[in-house]
């Protein structure tokens, strides 16, 4: 069972949803057709995506193309037009308001990127806001706000006001107080982008570092590809609304399904993207082409999933080429050409 | 070049290019505003460089070029400067008068002379100045007017027809009438006003008697006065008259006296001329012609109901209904008919509810004097210590000293008793102002409607004078402390709502949202989040309310509030300026202690 699934999920802003809808669906209208018929802005459009247990999913598209209108159909702060989301199985557009608040304080834990923090309450208080809103007891929330902390490595900082932390100190306090109820789920709406770069690596490693202990399910929104491929098991490209493409990051390097996702990756460094079983030449079409391969043992050999960073270090110092070898069989063989190719994108001759 | 290129001002231009996008801007004569333009912006423009058609027909070209504020000046200098010279009209038939007896009217004639002379100067240097400014500024005004158009391609551009059409309108329409007036003499206050009960009268008698023409009622009143006349006549001429012929006698006196109050109205109608209509119609006061009959001049007074106290029920009261008469053909503009109707709804409203404003009375009066109390008997040490405690504790060196200076002067001069007056009515009225405030202000900022609904009275709320309050409160209330309380709690309510309501909606979206985010239910949301965000400009409120509230304790001291504002209010009756200053300075010195040591509260908030 998938920890959130969404399923066919619609947002129009404006009076005649329903009717953007249909007309969106049948006659394929653009953005601006249905801003200038119906006075809708189409904020999702018909979104479906599902993230498993302790996977990293990415959201990724410029500002404007829905991805937070979307991550907010996930904790209900928006309602969508049409369309299921659930959580754990069970759908929480029919939830009501009490189950549906419990649900936000245990089960989803969110980040913003303004931090959001309450500027009038301790970073403690800040983060056993959700236990307060619960009604847990001061001592408790106390205990976890604390622990909460260490994970963040902000141990000792409990006291202090949010404004007295810089950027990325406070934005650990946002971590903290997600992570502060233990939820299933995370969700991150472009957590990092209003930091400067080091800091934002910093917090990068460092939330992978946690996310690899912790184990959360996690949905989190960027507009750096960068970003999206270090933090994304999965990422889904967004545009005006629509998911234009889900993947790996592989997948969305080496295929993208658009020239809109094309134009994206284009800048995209593929060493530790691409995998050899990508660019590889089938050894079947290389002996058709030049003969029986000589001296095979002399050869550097990669497996298959081994990236194109590995296959330039066996390449260098030698003219052969590397053999891919999967379960003790050649199975392709990529020359300093190909590899070449690869690294730029473009097909072999 | 392309207009387009000619439009952007950023790269270096050719000459041409400029003179494209001026002859798209001025039509007509491009080639003319072209050089001109271009030597105003080298700075080569001599400071006398006129534009003839400015000087000469300014009012045309203005409005046929679009360049609408020259219009409106010289128009408005030509107009001062013609009133000026129309002035001959108006005091040079006086003059003329006068000089039928020079000797009688010495001092007549000299004044009109001197005035004359001098309109007549002012008009004309009004008119040759005005027309030498327009002339010199039209050009630099056009190339403004130019700038601005390659700014915004919305700016008035061209020629046209059509603007000079408005402009003639707009001259026919202001020009003749102003002109008209000014030759005119002032019009009587009354006359317009009899004017209208003429003309009235007259319509009223020319339907009773059946009749069309004004010369036919005019026979038809001398009938009945020639018919009143001789039976008056040959009653009188009777030694002795029986009781019944007495009364007839009365009712002719009385009918003659009517009659000649009719005869009265159609001699004021016949003098009333076309141009006194004209007059009274467009450039008297505005007219109000509209002359209503006034509401029934009822009163409501609450006395003992003798049925229900006969049935048991002591003390049992009941509002019963007095109608006077109307008095006979009066008649009433607008404002008096609403003003009574506003006044009896009061004295209504006063009979009908009286257990509900004698009970908030009571509770007000009953609040006003634990509070009382409680400030005057508390010893004045304790007053003292607590003020420069809070002083000491939340402010600077600074505020303890004025702090201790102000309540020194207070005991020195033997004003702190009465200045505990003051604080607690203002204390009471700011209790008052929080309970009410804060929840219509949480209300306002929540509620779209309820802003819509509240904002205005809020806004007549802090403009409306104090002073035309306090008469209803006093309708309501009797003179005494409770409406003394409820007049500056209308005066001092409106910064209390407006600035709760600020303060939450100025708790940022994005916090509010992080909130729901985590469970927030809206109470939660509202306790947890908005209100403590709001709380700095809360306090700002409030402080601002305590404010106003003392500022009131003058005004409301006309209506029985006791305290300083008292002590001002009589010195203004007696006279007393030393009197009135000391206690006014007392209130100011009160005043600047509160917000002192709250201003420090404050601060000492919004650091968390």
């Amino acid at each position: 069972m998938s920890v959130v699934e969404v399923d066919g999920v619609w947002k129009i802003f404006g009076d005649k949803a329903d009717e953007a809808i249909a007309a969106v669906r049948n006659e394929g209208l653009g953005k601006p057709e249905v801003l200038d018929r119906f006075g809708a802005i189409i904020g999702v459009k018909d979104a479906s995506f599902t993230v498993e247990e302790g996977e990293i999913f990415c959201l990724m598209g410029l500002s404007g193309s829905g991805k937070s209108t979307l991550v907010r159909h996930i904790n209900r702060l928006i309602e969508p037009t049409t369309g299921t989301i659930r959580i754990l199985g069970e759908d929480i557009g029919a939830m009501t308001s009490e189950v549906l608040r419990a649900l936000r304080a245990e089960k989803i834990g969110m980040v913003f990127q303004n931090m959001a923090l309450l500027p009038h309450r301790s970073v403690r208080d800040n983060i056993g806001f959700a236990l307060e809103l619960r009604g847990k007891d001061a001592y408790h929330r106390a205990q976890l706000a604390d622990h909460a902390l260490e994970t963040v490595s902000l141990h000792g900082y409990g006291d202090r006001l949010p404004s007295e932390l810089s950027g990325g100190m406070q934005q650990r306090v946002g971590l903290a107080r997600a992570l502060a109820a233990d939820p299933e789920i995370l969700l991150m709406d472009e957590p990092f982008s209003a930091l400067d770069p080091l800091i934002r690596r910093n917090l990068q490693d460092e939330f992978l570092g946690l996310s690899q202990n912790l184990r959360k399910t996690t949905v989190f929104i960027t507009h750096d590809l960068d970003e999206a491929i270090r933090m994304g098991d999965r990422i889904g490209i967004m545009n005006d609304g629509e998911i234009v493409q889900i993947g790996t990051a592989e997948d969305i390097v080496t295929a993208p399904a658009d020239d809109y996702v094309a134009d994206f990756v284009a800048g995209i460094s593929r060493l530790k993207l691409v995998s050899a079983s990508k660019i590889m030449v089938k050894v079947e079409s290389h002996v058709a082409r030049y003969g029986p391969i000589d001296d095979a043992h002399e050869y550097p050999t990669a497996r298959p999933e081994d990236d194109l960073d590995t296959l330039v270090e066996l390449s260098t110092g030698t003219e052969l080429p590397v053999l891919i070898r999967h379960d003790g069989n050649t199975v392709g063989i990529v020359t300093k050409d190909t590899l070449l190719h690869g690294l730029q994108g473009t097909e072999a001759q | 070049m392309s207009t387009i290129a000619a439009m952007s001002g950023a790269e270096p231009r050719e000459v041409e290019s400029r003179d494209v996008s001026v002859t798209l801007f001025a039509d007509r004569n491009a080639a003319y505003y072209g050089s001109v333009f271009e030597r105003l912006q080298k700075g080569e423009l001599p400071f006398w460089h006129m534009n003839l058609a400015g000087l000469l027909i300014p009012w045309v070209w203005s409005a046929w070029r679009g360049v609408w504020l020259m219009f409106w000046v010289s128009l408005a200098l030509d107009m001062v400067g013609l009133v000026c010279l129309m002035q001959n009209f108006k005091y040079g038939p006086l003059l003329a008068d006068a000089h039928l007896d020079p000797s009688a009217n010495a001092i007549l004639i000299e004044r009109y002379t001197r005035w004359l002379s001098v309109y007549n100067n002012v008009g004309i240097a009004t008119l040759i100045l005005g027309r030498l400014l327009i002339g010199l500024q039209a050009n630099r005004w056009y190339f403004k007017q130019y700038s601005k158009w390659r700014i915004d391609e919305h700016t008035a551009c061209g020629v046209e027809t059509r603007r000079v059409v408005i402009a003639a309108l707009i001259l026919v329409l202001a020009a003749p009438i102003t002109l008209y007036r000014s030759t005119q003499q002032r019009i009587d206050e009354r006359a317009c006003f009899n004017q209208v009960r003429a003309i009235d009268g007259t319509q009223r008698l020319l339907s009773r008697y059946g009749v069309t023409e004004v010369s036919d009622l005019t026979s038809a009143l001398a009938d009945r006065r020639d018919r009143l006349v001789t039976e008056r006549a040959t009653l009188e001429a009777n030694a002795s008259l029986t009781d019944d012929q007495k009364s007839r006698l009365a009712e002719i006196r009385r009918e003659e006296r009517q009659l000649r109050r009719e005869n009265d109205a159609v001699e004021d109608f016949k003098t009333v001329s076309a141009k006194d209509r004209f007059d009274c119609l467009f450039i008297d006061d505005f007219p109000t012609l509209a002359r209503i009959d006034p509401p029934e001049d009822v009163t409501y007074r609450r006395v003992p109901d003798e049925d229900a106290i006969a049935q048991g029920r002591s003390g049992a009261t009941k509002v019963i209904r007095q109608v006077k008469d109307p008095v006979e053909g009066r008649t009433v503009n607008i404002f008096t008919y609403t003003a009574e109707s506003i006044d009896i709804g009061i004295n209504f409203l006063r009979a009908q509810y009286a257990g509900i404003f004698d009970a908030l009375t009571n509770v007000l009066r009953q609040s006003l004097i634990r509070v009382e109390v409680a400030f005057m008997l508390t010893p004045w040490p304790v007053l003292v210590g607590l003020a420069m405690i809070l002083a000491w504790a939340y402010c600077g060196t600074g505020t303890v000293v004025f702090v201790g200076a102000s309540l020194t002067f207070l005991a020195v001069f033997e004003l702190w008793q009465i200045a505990m007056q003051t604080m607690a009515l203002v204390v009471v009225a700011t209790a008052i102002c929080i309970f009410v405030g804060l929840p219509v202000g949480i209300w306002m900022a929540k509620n779209r409607i309820a802003n819509w609904i509240t904002e205005p009275i809020l806004d007549v709320m802090q403009t409306i004078p104090s002073l035309s309050y306090l008469v209803p409160a006093v309708a309501f209330f009797g003179i005494s402390q409770p409406p003394a309380v409820l007049a500056t709690v209308v005066f001092a309510i409106p910064p209390m709502v407006k600035l709760t309501a600020l303060g939450i909606r100025q708790v940022p979206q994005s916090t509010k949202e992080a909130a729901l985010a985590f469970g927030a239910s809206e109470r939660q949301l509202l306790t947890k989040v908005e209100l403590p965000m709001a709380v700095p400009s809360i306090m700002a409120g409030l402080n601002q309310t305590i404010m106003l509230a003392l500022s009131m304790a003058t005004i409301s001291a006309f209506i029985g509030a006791e305290g300083l504002g008292a002590i001002v209010t009589a010195a203004l009756g007696d006279a007393q300026a030393g009197k009135g200053l000391l206690a006014g300075i007392a209130i100011a010195l009160v005043a600047m202690v509160i917000d002192r040591i709250l201003k420090g509260i404050r601060s000492s908030l919004s650091r968390i």
